[in-house]
């Protein structure tokens, strides 16, 4: 049985051991050289890409994409499984939160790597036409992420303020900071109330912007006349292909946090269990819109859609499309309904093999596409019918996924992954064994 | 005393030849760079030039009070860059059946908008509607659409659709996104992904000349989007765009759809006659892009499918400038 | 002492011999690199407003036709084997130019009242002399507009101006005036009758801004007579409706058109929301003031 002392020694943030200091200088460098090589496409002009004219857009935005579905977990996690009364996702929130921060932010910094004009950025605000859909956007990303950033912060208030107290005498420095970012926390009624009912309006606020951010993003496509992309299916495909992309990294992320941080008796299989069956749910969302989305119109075979679906199911994105179906969605789905393949360890194998599948998945959304418009490919280089990130492409979108993960290494580091105050209420512990009304 | 004599005598004349020599040399050194001089002074100055007023009245002036300007910057424009000319609506018709794909509306866009990448904004396909029927060549310009998808989806307001019809690209606005390229369904539009260098390979001269959405390529700017802009630069001063002088079959017929009057250099024709003697449609009508080019179906041909193959390069719609 | 003074003599003039020669030569190749000037002239006339001629001079470099630029060109009435210059121009960058006629009387014609001009080129450092002559009898056009039967005609009458008779199978071109090139009305032949007329119905339906239109009866570059036009104004045009959605609200439009529905509930969303995210941000500062 626990008391609320241990609960603050597992649960507080640690130094950095080596291994974590060799990890962070890893993503340092790799972000440096992204840095390097994004400096360099400054310089040069985006010719170090290998899009062209027919293959506008690349991995650049299929990254952001991922991104951008990643941080619906967010919304998941906290939101719905709230709304659902799900209460074993306590333990699972703060780190769903921590992924959502990451992913928002790095979706906003690498969308600006697509931008050839960076330097007319402000043109965004200024110029602004309300009519499209990437004004949607520009609004949409920073409301989610100021969202996403006070759904973290809430209910952080009071655990800062156990971590306060428990780090003055270990690590006075840093004691301060969190006593700056508890806001004067006591735990009084006032400030609880304000508290709880902050919390619940984001909750329930989240869940709507948590949707649009997806729609949105799926109507940066849909608002064209592509094939591939012109689809009443977008909206929809996307808010579950989030979901399965969110849920997947949240798995990822757990298990290696819980395992190095040994967290097991919070994080148990149980959990695991739960997301295992989460997830499942997802993929097989997800697997219901695919299907609409790519059997369907193999139905009446209209020209367009046939070479589309042509190019996906047996010609040049074959291995890729199968790949990324088979064994990014089905497979999981057949693993994860067996209560074997909801154990940490599979369930971990599971989740980087979602969250990499997704990551190809979004390529196969916006490449092939742009590989077969309507008027025939010609008069151009023949290097133009097709399209592979180039190495400046690789270096910088491998440095953008390196600063997502050291976004969030940084605030597993300084934050307490499980939320304290939250945990304690749930098992009944007090801050105090004996009942005391002054301040320890 | 004698011999003295005679050398100072000797020396003095030898001095005189020398400076006859050098005197006779620089003489006709200093005479060629004079009639240089002067011929290039001579080209400018006299006489009265005949100009006509911006009122239309003819006046006499000084040769030598008038500059000649090789690029004009802002003319006495009588209308917002972003609104178009008056009472205008700029269409084009492109006769299918009378192109043999030789490529000189291409190579005259190209040159004149100084297009330095891979890829020309007129493009001439080769086209099969289906195996069983015929091959065609078709011309493609930027349609110019009444309902332009590019336009709707442009977030910075930086391509725009005028009251002439036209759909410009304001290049110093552009943000790079390529939004509208993924937005046209005619693939007509161009990116600029490097430094274009047109002042290096083609020697593109911009002094005096200030940019602006009614001359497209002049300058095209890195990160910024390019297409036809059916030159109204051209428009401006009562000429045809360059594709349609540099046709040599008459292939396209430009002209207002208020006047319902198309030319195409050599014939004038009424727009609706022609529309609907030949049978005149628009690519991708259902879409609904409402565009402003309309073709003549390839009937009749004057000329064989097969005469234009020996121009086509599937791989290349840009020449590029020997390098010297 | 005698021979090294000869040497110096012969070194002279053998050098004066070399100077002189490389001189011819450079006389020599100025010569032979001048290039032809073609003059083209064209009398104009334009009734009731001004008549000119349109100059054009263009060279033959490098087997390119190049137009040639400022060059100035001296015009003449050549009468009774003499010449009187009566002006000069200097032709543009694009190699043309208009000398306007202000009053024919000035000049004098023959006696076949054929007026003769001849356009000399003196020529210059890159180019050779040119000279181009051109005649012509003055012609005036008179046109009318007229109604018949609801369909409107044009009739014009062209008259040889010196002797006031009709000139007779000529044809006439009919155009109604257009952005590019003018639009032909009628035939392709309109040929004077014994009267020196000729009418031509007007096809309906020709629009024009605000309905009116107007219409050019052109003599085109005859032998004797050169180029008379006349222009006459006509409302009988359709009016042009400005079909554009230039000043609509359209998804197509620039920011300050936005449609009223995109514009009205985008607004209402980002305040809303935005406006309890500062609510929130509010409420963080309310739990850091609070106290127990």
């Amino acid at each position: 049985m626990k008391n609320f002392k241990t609960l603050v020694k597992d649960l507080a943030p640690k130094k950095f051991g080596k291994l974590d200091i060799i990890w962070t200088c890893f993503l340092i460098l790799i972000i440096f050289i992204g840095i390097a090589a994004y400096i360099d496409q400054l310089i040069k002009g985006q010719e170090v890409t290998n899009m062209r004219d027919y293959a506008l857009w690349g991995i650049y935005i299929s990254n952001f994409v991922f991104f951008v579905a990643t941080s619906f977990v967010g919304s998941v996690t906290v939101a719905i499984l709230r709304l659902t009364n799900n209460e074993w996702r306590t333990p699972l929130v703060r780190i769903a939160e921590i992924i959502s921060v990451a992913a928002i932010v790095m979706a906003g910094i690498t969308i600006m790597i697509d931008m050839a004009r960076p330097d007319r950025l402000l043109n965004l605000f200024i110029h602004a036409r309300l009519q499209s859909p990437i004004t949607w956007d520009v609004f949409i990303i920073p409301t989610y992420m100021v969202i996403s950033l006070l759904l973290l912060y809430f209910p952080l208030i009071p655990d800062f303020a156990i971590l306060k107290k428990y780090f003055k005498k270990k690590d006075p420095k840093l004691s301060k900071w969190y006593g700056k970012l508890s806001l004067n926390w006591t735990g009084s009624v006032a400030q609880k109330a304000i508290q709880t009912k902050s919390i619940r309006i984001i909750a329930i606020m989240i869940i709507p912007i948590g949707l649009l951010l997806q729609t949105i993003d799926a109507w940066l496509f849909s608002t064209t006349y592509r094939i591939g992309w012109d689809s009443t299916n977008f909206a929809p495909y996307f808010i579950s292909g989030a979901l399965v992309a969110g849920i997947g990294a949240l798995i990822s992320v757990i298990y290696v946090v819980r395992k190095y941080k040994k967290l097991e008796d919070y994080i148990t299989d149980f959990h695991f269990d739960k997301l295992g069956k989460l997830l499942v749910l997802a993929c097989l969302t997800y697997l219901y819109f695919n299907v609409n989305e790519y059997l369907i119109p193999a139905f009446t075979s209209k020209k367009g859609e046939s070479i589309h679906l042509d190019t996906l199911f047996t010609g040049a994105y074959a291995p890729l499309f199968w790949s990324v179906t088979i064994v990014g969605l089905i497979l999981p789905i057949i693993v994860l309904l067996f209560k074997k393949g909801r154990k940490p360890l599979p369930m971990f194998i599971v989740g980087l093999v979602v969250v990499v599948g997704s990551w190809w998945k979004r390529f196969v959304i916006v490449t092939p596409t742009l590989l077969h418009p309507f008027l025939p490919i010609q008069g151009v280089p023949e290097s133009w019918h097709h399209y592979f990130p180039s190495l400046h492409e690789w270096l910088i979108t491998v440095a953008t996924l390196a600063m997502a993960l050291l976004i969030i290494t940084l605030l597993v580091r300084y934050l307490p992954v499980i939320p304290i105050q939250r945990t304690a209420d749930e098992l009944g512990l007090m801050e105090n064994d004996k009942i005391k009304n002054t301040e320890s | 005393m004698g011999e003295n004599k005679k050398n100072s005598r000797r020396k003095f004349l030898d001095n005189g030849l020398k400076l006859g020599l050098i005197t006779a040399i620089g003489g006709i050194g200093l005479s060629k760079l004079a009639s240089k001089l002067n011929a290039k002074t001579n080209s400018g100055a006299t006489g009265k030039m005949e100009l006509m007023t911006t009122d239309g009245e003819l006046i006499q002036v000084d040769a030598s009070e008038v500059m000649e300007v090789e690029h004009a910057s802002n003319h006495d424009k009588k209308y917002n860059v972003r609104e178009g000319m008056p009472n205008r609506k700029f269409v084009m018709v492109i006769d299918l059946a009378k192109c043999k794909n030789a490529l000189k509306c291409q190579n005259a866009c190209n040159k004149h908008h100084y297009i330095t990448g891979d890829n020309a904004w007129m493009k001439v396909y080769k086209m099969q509607e289906n195996n069983d029927s015929a091959p065609y060549w078709m011309p493609t310009t930027c349609m110019h659409c009444d309902k332009p998808a590019c336009v709707t989806v442009c977030p910075v307001d930086a391509t725009f659709k005028r009251k002439d019809g036209l759909v410009l690209i304001d290049n110093e606005r552009c943000i790079g996104c390529r939004f509208c390229m993924a937005a046209c369904p005619y693939s007509t539009r161009v990116f600029n992904w490097g430094e274009p260098g047109q002042e290096i390979t083609l020697n593109m001269d911009m002094t005096d000349h200030t940019p602006s959405p009614e001359h497209g390529g002049m300058p095209s700017l890195k990160g910024t989007v390019d297409k036809c802009d059916f030159c109204p630069h051209q428009v401006q001063n009562n000429e045809l765009p360059h594709c349609v002088t540099a046709c040599p079959n008459g292939v396209f017929y430009f002209g207002d759809k208020y006047e319902d009057t198309v030319t195409n250099g050599d014939e004038s024709v009424r727009l609706s006659q022609l529309l609907e003697d030949k049978a005149g449609y628009r690519l991708m009508e259902s879409l609904g892009t409402e565009p402003s080019v309309y073709y003549l179906p390839p009937t009749d041909r004057l000329v064989d499918f097969e005469d234009g193959l020996e121009f086509y390069k599937e791989f290349e719609s840009v020449e590029k400038p020997e390098k010297s | 002492m005698k021979n090294p003074q000869k040497f110096r003599y012969i070194f002279l003039a053998l050098i004066s011999v070399f100077l002189l020669s490389t001189n011819f030569q450079n006389l020599h190749a100025q010569n032979a690199k001048k290039n032809k000037v073609r003059l083209k002239a064209n009398y104009i006339k334009i009734m009731d407003s001004l008549s000119y001629i349109e100059l054009t001079a263009v060279s033959k470099i490098k087997k390119q036709n190049t137009k040639v630029s400022n060059i100035e060109l001296n015009i003449y009435n050549e009468f009774d084997d003499d010449k009187i210059k009566i002006g000069n121009v200097i032709t543009n960058m694009k190699g043309e130019s208009k000398f306007i006629i202000k009053n024919l009387n000035t000049i004098k014609p023959d006696s076949t009242s054929t007026y003769n001009i001849l356009i000399s080129f003196k020529g210059n450092d890159s180019f050779k002399k040119s000279n181009k002559r051109i005649s012509f009898k003055d012609a005036n056009i008179e046109a009318n507009l007229i109604k018949k039967d609801s369909t409107n005609y044009i009739t014009a009458t062209l008259i040889n101006a010196s002797t006031n008779s009709p000139i007779t199978d000529e044809s006439l071109d009919i155009q109604v005036q257009r952005l590019f090139r003018p639009l032909r009305i009628g035939e392709e032949f309109n040929n004077t009758n014994e009267n020196g007329t000729i009418i031509v119905p007007i096809e309906k339906g020709i629009p024009g801004v605000n309905g009116i239109l107007t219409f050019e009866v052109v003599l085109n570059d005859s032998d004797d007579y050169g180029t008379v036009k006349t222009l006459i104004e006509a409302p009988i045009g359709v009016p042009i409706v400005d079909e554009s959605t230039f000043n609509q609200r359209t998804l197509w439009s620039p920011r300050n058109k936005t449609p009223l529905f995109l514009l009205i509930f985008a607004n209402l969303i980002i305040l809303g929301i935005w406006g309890i995210i500062v609510y929130l941000i509010l409420n963080l500062l309310k739990i850091s003031k609070s106290k127990t």
